[in-house]
Formats: structure tokens, C-alpha cells, sequence
């Protein structure tokens, strides 16, 4: 058994496969074969029907079926229905002239058809339907100990031609078996895609493009335009598809940064579309979504989300504690699955967003001295706070009635401390006016409301109209 | 109305043909009607004062606020200019009840954001109203916004007529009436930030100044630093705001927390600091209020994968007030505690409760609630509340006990169409405490909601 020779590799490869051929032609053979054996009397070679197969670079395979009738008229012989060789499904390469030639060209004869189309030990003519695999071993030896072991010098394409090509029915697709190297762990994940860019053809052997689009988004990306895309009419297996998670998406900052770089989203379309984008990101999206397909526009489906909120929203305390920070931080977080209206529905809501318990209304007062939230946050002091305490009753309506504040008698005497401590709280009942009526120059006491610190330049400097609320004119001037 | 004017052209810009693909035309977002009804009970102090110990106030006639708000909120893209949205965000409101307004019900429009927004490559254009959110709170205002980002930088400007906090106009007009020494003119905002992704964080600085129309005063000036940073065990927030106008440090806090336990638990430490913000156009600030510190520690615990609990607890100190003391100092120290869980009692069934402890400065509350949810189908839930809380008001009413329930339904009628309503109850117990008035009070409450619409991946296109 010799090796075969680079320069004619194809050509001597093909005996391989002429065995190849055969089986394939038997097992997808519609009609009853020729019984070439009945006819052993008749025939003297078989390349007086099977013209030109021993080296004519135009052969013509099989004879015409109403040469046939020649013997079988219906009156000496019966007729017979063989209405001629159909065209039979094969994924092998194999060409009678091209093998005539390469054996031409390295000097070895032409074998006899018998012997790969008849078994040796048997009559003439036992045509048994083609070579076994062993018969086109007995000249040429696989490059590899395992058929499907890929290497430069084993490639598929030698003996096969794509899968695209075969004609290969469905059931036939269905029992092909895959190669040890298909069984990785990773092959889906990783293994493949690096196989398919090595040697995109050794896919097509088995595989049409139609399987890769199952899965893959952006089917022009190469290598798959490489792999022919089934013809019309070839049955195929409804295939599921199949996301793994690749590696790098494990990274704890991915969800909240996974813009590609440049915006090139390429890669991203192996297995996302606009809409595995836009079931977070909100429209109108991103440039980068729009170079994706969209899902109408693609036969595969593409990873498919559920919106989930990233890691921080799980946290016990993220509305009370956690979401304001990280709005101010980055903003633009927040912009990737929320509108500004989002916000408003709380900030500003008509008391539908639930943020407040039901009964809050009643039990406010707390909450309110102690800050634990920022009221003002969401309501304007005078126009939410004062215009329901003033209709409620609780507000001042000028000077202090004594009932307020516990009905302190010496509260007025005591109530800077509070004052300083919760200005806010004061506001909710209490106009400016109400202040001025003691603190103002013009007031009934001229009590000074400043610290001793207080730098009353500064204060004329940045804001005098609030200044001559109290004092009527320049207090630094004036020294009022 | 001039927002609207300002988002008009913003959206006809759209108009000019570019040499962009554009995405095909979209619009979503979502109609809300509410109605709030809620029993007042407003009080009148007795005209001849009273004596600590007597009662000071005497009840008024019940009176039912009612209160109607129509929302719409539409963003739409495509609109022949790729990169290019408007979103719009209009509520009417009506107080529908008696005399007794619901606040802010006599503004019967707004248009709460109103804007136009360009995206092009790293660069982001808004026109119109808007809102900005940072470490100094929510600024609203008329007007324009550039953020340009590249890489892991982010830098924004921003300017346009300010709009008062909280609401949607100008100070000077939104207040009038209710506001003593408005200025006569509004005011323009302005400023910028910086913002950096780094390894281990993010950290935003801001500047923002505002002021009056016509140059002749500072309403604020003020600058904020916010940043966030993951390190391996632990999650650090910080942020700190300075008011340039009084030379004090603002708001602040630094946040540490941590999961622990195969995340089973997430603790969290926390330092504040709170000082009051009041606009340099009103005296408030000028009476130089003081801060509070406040350490807080929380603790969740997901006990199961049926059951959470979380405790938090926080001390709080006043600053010196430097104020005269009489008779005796006012309290300068506060705490608060807040204990609470949820149950999954069976796949449609949940049990929420919370405890609420807080004492210090101004009022006491001593409050516990429960919420147990049956979720009936895919479409409707129900809940039913009950609550029990008792606070003594330092400087106002006496003590007393509520006890109150609800129940509330929420349903989606289609995919589009959600409906919630509820109503509650709240009964006061004044256990003969004769200085108090009842807090007696009836809720109810119904939104309908409809979506308009739609994205991939959403549910009916609800998610706002």
C-alpha cells in the first residue's frame, strides 16, 4: 500500500471513495438493480453500456433504457419497466475520467471495473453494487487512523463534496454521525467556531449553512458563508439552538459595561439581535443595537432575555439607600433601561408608585423631623407641606396661637434650638413673615437669627434682596 | 408653555433630511388616570389658648380631599433622524372632592418633562424640560444639555431657565401667594459635570449655579462629588455636596457593604451628614441651620430562598446650635430602628411585615405593619395591610395609638391594561388622651393604566 503522491492527490484519492460512492448509491437505490448477472451471456465489457466510464473525459454512465427493448420487446422477452439510472444521493467525489487520468499520470494502469464493482471472488459480472471502503483502501491509504480525523493532508474535501450538494435525504442526515471532535465540552462554546475558521469546507462535508444559521444571528459573518446553504427542497431537522455563555460575560462588570469598543458589534451578532439588546436598553437604542438584525429579519433567534435588573437592584436597601447614589453617579446607567419618567412616577408621582406606606399621610411626622429621606426631594416645602398643614389646621396663620408646640408657655423662648436643628420642619408651617415679625429689624424683638460667625459682606454680596426681608437696607452699611 | 414651544422645534428639526438611516418609527409609554380620596380632619386651636394639659385644638367638620391626575408619557424615536427621541411627560390634575385642596391640585397642568434628545456617537443632546439628578438633589429647567462621552470619561454642561424644586415653573410664579420676598424674576441654572469609570468605580463631580434673571442675586451655588467603588468584598458609595453661597459642607455620606455567606447576607455601614438646603432667595438659609451626623448599620438576611429578614439601625447627633438655652437644652440626639421580613408562604402567597422605631428631635413613632399578597392568577393580585403605629409629636398633639387595614387589588385587564384600587382604614385610639384629635381616616385610591406601545422582551410594553 503506497501513499499517495501530493501532486496527484486528488485524483488518487478518489479511489478511495469510488467504494464510498457505491455504498451510498446502494443504500439510497429507489429501483431494483440491474441483475447484471442474468446478463453475463450478453455483455462482453461493461463498457459497451457504461460508455467511456474507463477513461473518456465525457462518459456517459449508464445506458439508455430503450436499448432495453431491443431484446425486450414483449414478444421474445417480456418487457421490463427499467426506465434508466436515477440520479441517487452521494457525498462522494469521485470521477471516473479524472481517476482514469491520475493513474494515467503516475504510470499505473487502468484496474478492471470488476475490480471494484464485482467481488473478486465471484462470477462475472456479480456486480454486489460497489466498492466496499476496503476496496479503495487496497490502493490508497487514509492519511489518518480515524476517518474523521482532520489534517492538511486528510482533508474531507478530498472524497466528499459539500453536504449542500449530496442530495442526502433527511433520514440520511439524521444517521450521520458525528466526529470524536464534536464531543468536546466546548465545542458549542468555543471549539467549533475556531474549527470552522481553520476549515470552514470540513463543516460543509456535513453541514449546510442553514444549520449554522439556527444558531448564529449574522449569517454573513465569515466563515459561514463558506458553508453552502441547503438547496430548495432538501428536508432538513428542525434544530434547537443553543447560546452558551461565553466566558468573558461572567465578568462581574458586564452587565453594566459591555458596549463593544469602537462600537463594533460584530461579535455580538454571532448570537444577539436588536431585540436581545432592546429587552433592556430602551428605545430609541444605541447605534451599536442598530448595526445588530433585527430578530424579524433573521432565521435564528438569537439569545433571548428576560429583563433582569442587575446585582445592585437585589439589595435589601437599594430604594431606600443605594439607587439615589448610583443615579448621581452615573446617570447614564439608569438611562439604559429607564426614562426620566421612571423617575417621576416616584419623584414626582401622583401617589401611585406605593413608595410611601398607605396610612403615611397620618404618620408623616417622624419620618419628616428626622430626614431619614429628603422630602424635598420630591415636594416643594411651601407647596405641598404648608398648603395641607395651613387647610389642616396645624399651620400658623400669623403670630403663634398657644396651643401649638404642646402648648409651651415658654416655647417661644426656646424654639432656636429646634429651629437650627430642623429649619425644614419649621417651613412646612411657617411663612418667612412669621420669622420677621420678631427677627426683623422692624420686628417686635430685633432678635438676631445669625451666628456669630456669620459673614453678613458675603451674604449682601450674593443674595441683598433676601437681606432687606429683615433689615430694609444694607445691614453692612448701615450697620442694622 | 414655552417648554412645549422649545420641544416643538426640537421634534420639527427631525425634519431635516439626513444622510443617517433612521430606525423605522416608535412610540411607547403609558396613560395613567388616578383618583386619591381622603378623609381630613382639620382642627382650629381653641381661641382662648389652653393650659398644658388641655385640650388645644377642637375638631372641624370631616372634610374628603379628592384629588384626580391624568399622566401621559410617550417617547418616540424614529422620527427620520437616527440617534434622535422626544419624550414628553404631561399630568393634569383636579381636586374633584370639597374645599379641602389636595395640594398642588389648583395646578391644573404641567408639563413634567417635555424634551427632545440627540445621540450621535459619544456625543447626547437634550433640548427642553428636563431634570437632572445628582448628589444636590433633582434640578428641574427649561433648556438645553451636551454630554460627551468617550471611553471612560463623561463630560456634560448644562443651562436653562430653572424651574422651582419640585415643581415645574419658575420659583417666582409657582410660589406666589404662597411665598414670602419671591424675587420678581425667575432664574437661570447652569453648570457641568465630570464623570470617570474606573477600574474599581465611578466617581461624579458637579457644579451648579443659579441665578436670578436679572444678575442681581445668587439663588445657589453649589458643587457635589458622588462616587461608587466595587472592591472585591466590598461596595463603597460615598458622596458630599458644598454650598459655596454659606461655605458649609452639605449632604453627605459614606456607604460600605458587603455580602456575606455565599451572599446569604449583605451588611452595611453607613456615615451621614444632613444639613437643610434652602435657596438663597428666601432668609431660611441665612438662619444657618445646623447639620446632623448619623451612623447607620443594616443587615439583610435571606434566610431561605423563601424568606428574607433585615434589621437596620442608625444614632444620630445634632449639631451645636448655639443657641441661649432655657429652663432646659432641647434634645440633640436621635435613633431610629427598623426591623423587617418577607415570607413566600407558598408560590402565590407572600408575607411582608416591617417594625418601625424612631425617637429624637420633633416626634417618637413606634409603628408596625403587615402585608400578606395572594397573587390569585397570572393577572390579578390582591392585599390586604394592616398597620398599628403611635407617635407622640413633641411639639404638637399628644399620644394616642392608630390601628388601621386596607385592602387593594391589582389587575391587568389585558396585556395594555392594568387597573389597582384600594381603600384603607385608620381608627384612633386616644386611650383618654384628651389633648389629641382623632386621626380617624378613610383612603381609597384607583389608577388605571394603560401602556402604549411596545418593546421586545417587555410584558405589554409596562415598564416605565
Amino acid at each position: 500500500m503506497r501513499p499517495l503522491r501530493s501532486p496527484f492527490r486528488f485524483a488518487g484519492a478518489v479511489a478511495v471513495v469510488l467504494g464510498l460512492a457505491f455504498v451510498s448509491a446502494l443504500s439510497a437505490r429507489q429501483d431494483p438493480p440491474f441483475p447484471h448477472e442474468r446478463h453475463v451471456g450478453l455483455f462482453p465489457v461493461c463498457t459497451g453500456c457504461h460508455q467511456g466510464m474507463d477513461g473518456d473525459p465525457a462518459p456517459v454512465a449508464f445506458p439508455d433504457p430503450s436499448g432495453c427493448a431491443g431484446c425486450h420487446d414483449g414478444v421474445d422477452r417480456a418487457r421490463v419497466s427499467w426506465d434508466g439510472r436515477v440520479e441517487r444521493p452521494s457525498n462522494v467525489r469521485f470521477d471516473h475520467g479524472a481517476h482514469a487520468a491520475g493513474l494515467a499520470r503516475s504510470g499505473d494502469p487502468l484496474p478492471e471495473c470488476a475490480a471494484c464493482h464485482s467481488d473478486p471472488a465471484g462470477p462475472r459480472m456479480s456486480v454486489d453494487g460497489g466498492p466496499q471502503l476496503a476496496t479503495c483502501w487496497g490502493c490508497h491509504a487514509h492519511q489518518r487512523d480515524e476517518h474523521f480525523t482532520p489534517g492538511p493532508d486528510a482533508e474531507c474535501t478530498v472524497c466528499h463534496v459539500p453536504m449542500a450538494n449530496s442530495g442526502f435525504p433527511l433520514e440520511r442526515l439524521l444517521a450521520l454521525e458525528p466526529p470524536p471532535d464534536h464531543g468536546v465540552s466546548d465545542f458549542v462554546s468555543e471549539a467549533h467556531g475556531d474549527m470552522a475558521a481553520a476549515d470552514a469546507t470540513r463543516c460543509a462535508t456535513c453541514h449546510v449553512q442553514d444549520r449554522c444559521a439556527s444558531c448564529h444571528v449574522d449569517v454573513s459573518r465569515e466563515p459561514i458563508p463558506s458553508v453552502a446553504p441547503a438547496p430548495p427542497g432538501m428536508q432538513l431537522p428542525e434544530w434547537e439552538s443553543e447560546y452558551p455563555k461565553p466566558g468573558t460575560h461572567d465578568v462581574r462588570a458586564f452587565q453594566g459595561g459591555h458596549a463593544p469598543e469602537g462600537g463594533d458589534v460584530s461579535q455580538c451578532s454571532t448570537c444577539h439581535t436588536q431585540d436581545s439588546c432592546m429587552s433592556c436598553h430602551l428605545q430609541p437604542v444605541p447605534d451599536a443595537i442598530v448595526d445588530l438584525p433585527a430578530r424579524a429579519d433573521v432565521v435564528a433567534p438569537g439569545v433571548e432575555f428576560d429583563m433582569a435588573p442587575p446585582e445592585t437592584h437585589g439589595a435589601p436597601f437599594f430604594l431606600s439607600a443605594m439607587h439615589m447614589n448610583l443615579a448621581a453617579v452615573d446617570p447614564g446607567s439608569c438611562a439604559t433601561c429607564h426614562t426620566e419618567t421612571f423617575c417621576v412616577a416616584c419623584h414626582d408621582g401622583p401617589s401611585d408608585g406605593g413608595y410611601h406606606p398607605a396610612s403615611f399621610v397620618s404618620r408623616h411626622q417622624a419620618d419628616a423631623w428626622g430626614r431619614s429621606q429628603e422630602c424635598a426631594t420630591c415636594h416643594e416645602t411651601a407647596a405641598f407641606c404648608r398648603e395641607c398643614h395651613e387647610q389642616s389646621g396645624f399651620a400658623s396663620q400669623g403670630r403663634l396661637g398657644a396651643g401649638y408646640h404642646d402648648a409651651e408657655p415658654i416655647w417661644l423662648l426656646r424654639h432656636g434650638a429646634t429651629a437650627r436643628q430642623s429649619l425644614e420642619s419649621c417651613a412646612s408651617c411657617h411663612r418667612q413673615s412669621d420669622c420677621v415679625q420678631c427677627h426683623g429689624t422692624l420686628g417686635a424683638f430685633r432678635v438676631n437669627p445669625h451666628a456669630a460667625d456669620f459673614d453678613a459682606e458675603r451674604a449682601w454680596a450674593q443674595s441683598p434682596r433676601t437681606c432687606i426681608a429683615c433689615h430694609t437696607s444694607n445691614p453692612v452699611g448701615s450697620g442694622a | 408653555m414655552r417648554c412645549l414651544a422649545v420641544f416643538a422645534v426640537a421634534l420639527a428639526s427631525a425634519a431635516v433630511p439626513c444622510r443617517v438611516a433612521a430606525q423605522s418609527f416608535g412610540v411607547r409609554g403609558w396613560a395613567g388616570t388616578s383618583v386619591q380620596a381622603v378623609e381630613m380632619r382639620p382642627v382650629a386651636p381653641v381661641a382662648d389658648g389652653c393650659a398644658v394639659g388641655t385640650p388645644c385644638f377642637l375638631p372641624l367638620a370631616e372634610e374628603l380631599a379628592v384629588a384626580g391626575t391624568q399622566d401621559v408619557s410617550l417617547t418616540a424615536w424614529g422620527l427620520g433622524v437616527r440617534g434622535l427621541s422626544a419624550t414628553l411627560h404631561l399630568r393634569a390634575r383636579a381636586g374633584l372632592g370639597s374645599d379641602f385642596a389636595w395640594p398642588r391640585a389648583d395646578d391644573h397642568f404641567d408639563a413634567l418633562l417635555g424634551y427632545a434628545q440627540w445621540v450621535h456617537g459619544g456625543w447626547l443632546v437634550r433640548l427642553g424640560r428636563q431634570e437632572l439628578r445628582s448628589g444636590l438633589g433633582f434640578s428641574a429647567f427649561d433648556g438645553g444639555a451636551v454630554t460627551w462621552r468617550q471611553r471612560a470619561w463623561e463630560a456634560e454642561g448644562f443651562a436653562g431657565r430653572s424651574l422651582a424644586r419640585g415643581l415645574r415653573r419658575p420659583a417666582n410664579e409657582a410660589l406666589a401667594g404662597i411665598e414670602d420676598f419671591l424675587p420678581d424674576e425667575s432664574a437661570y441654572l447652569f453648570g457641568g459635570a465630570v464623570r470617570g469609570r474606573f477600574t474599581l468605580g465611578t466617581a461624579s463631580l458637579r457644579y451648579q449655579r443659579e441665578i436670578l434673571a436679572d444678575r442681581s442675586g445668587l439663588a445657589s451655588e453649589r458643587a457635589s462629588f458622588d462616587g461608587s467603588a466595587v472592591l472585591p468584598r466590598v461596595r463603597l458609595t460615598a458622596g458630599l455636596d458644598w454650598d459655596f453661597g454659606r461655605r458649609i459642607f452639605g449632604k453627605g455620606h459614606l456607604t460600605a457593604s458587603a455580602p456575606m455567606a455565599d451572599g446569604r447576607w449583605i451588611v452595611s455601614a453607613s456615615a451621614k451628614r444632613y444639613v437643610p438646603y434652602f435657596s438663597m432667595s428666601t432668609i431660611w438659609g441665612f438662619f444657618e441651620p445646623v447639620s446632623y451626623h448619623e451612623v447607620l448599620a443594616r443587615a439583610g438576611w435571606s434566610a431561605t430562598s423563601d424568606v428574607g429578614l433585615w434589621v437596620s439601625g442608625g444614632w444620630r447627633q445634632y449639631g451645636d446650635t448655639r443657641t441661649t438655652v432655657v429652663v432646659e437644652a432641647m434634645r440633640d440626639t436621635g435613633w431610629r430602628l427598623e426591623a423587617g421580613g418577607a415570607w413566600t408562604v407558598a408560590p402565590t402567597w407572600t408575607l411582608n411585615g416591617a417594625y418601625h422605631l424612631e425617637w429624637g428631635p420633633g416626634g417618637f413613632l413606634n409603628s408596625v405593619d403587615a402585608t400578606m399578597r395572594w397573587r390569585a392568577s397570572e393577572r390579578v393580585g390582591v392585599s390586604l395591610t394592616g398597620t398599628s403605629f403611635q407617635q407622640v409629636e413633641q411639639y404638637r398633639l399628644g399620644d394616642g395609638r392608630a390601628y388601621g387595614g386596607g385592602l387593594s387589588m391589582d389587575a391587568d385587564v389585558t396585556s395594555r391594561l392594568s387597573l389597582l384600587a384600594g381603600g384603607s382604614m385608620l381608627r384612633h385610639d386616644r386611650r383618654g388622651d384628651g389633648v389629641a384629635s382623632p386621626w380617624n381616616q378613610a383612603r381609597a385610591w384607583t389608577t388605571l393604566r394603560l401602556a402604549i406601545g411596545g418593546e421586545a422582551g417587555r410584558t405589554g410594553g409596562m415598564r416605565r
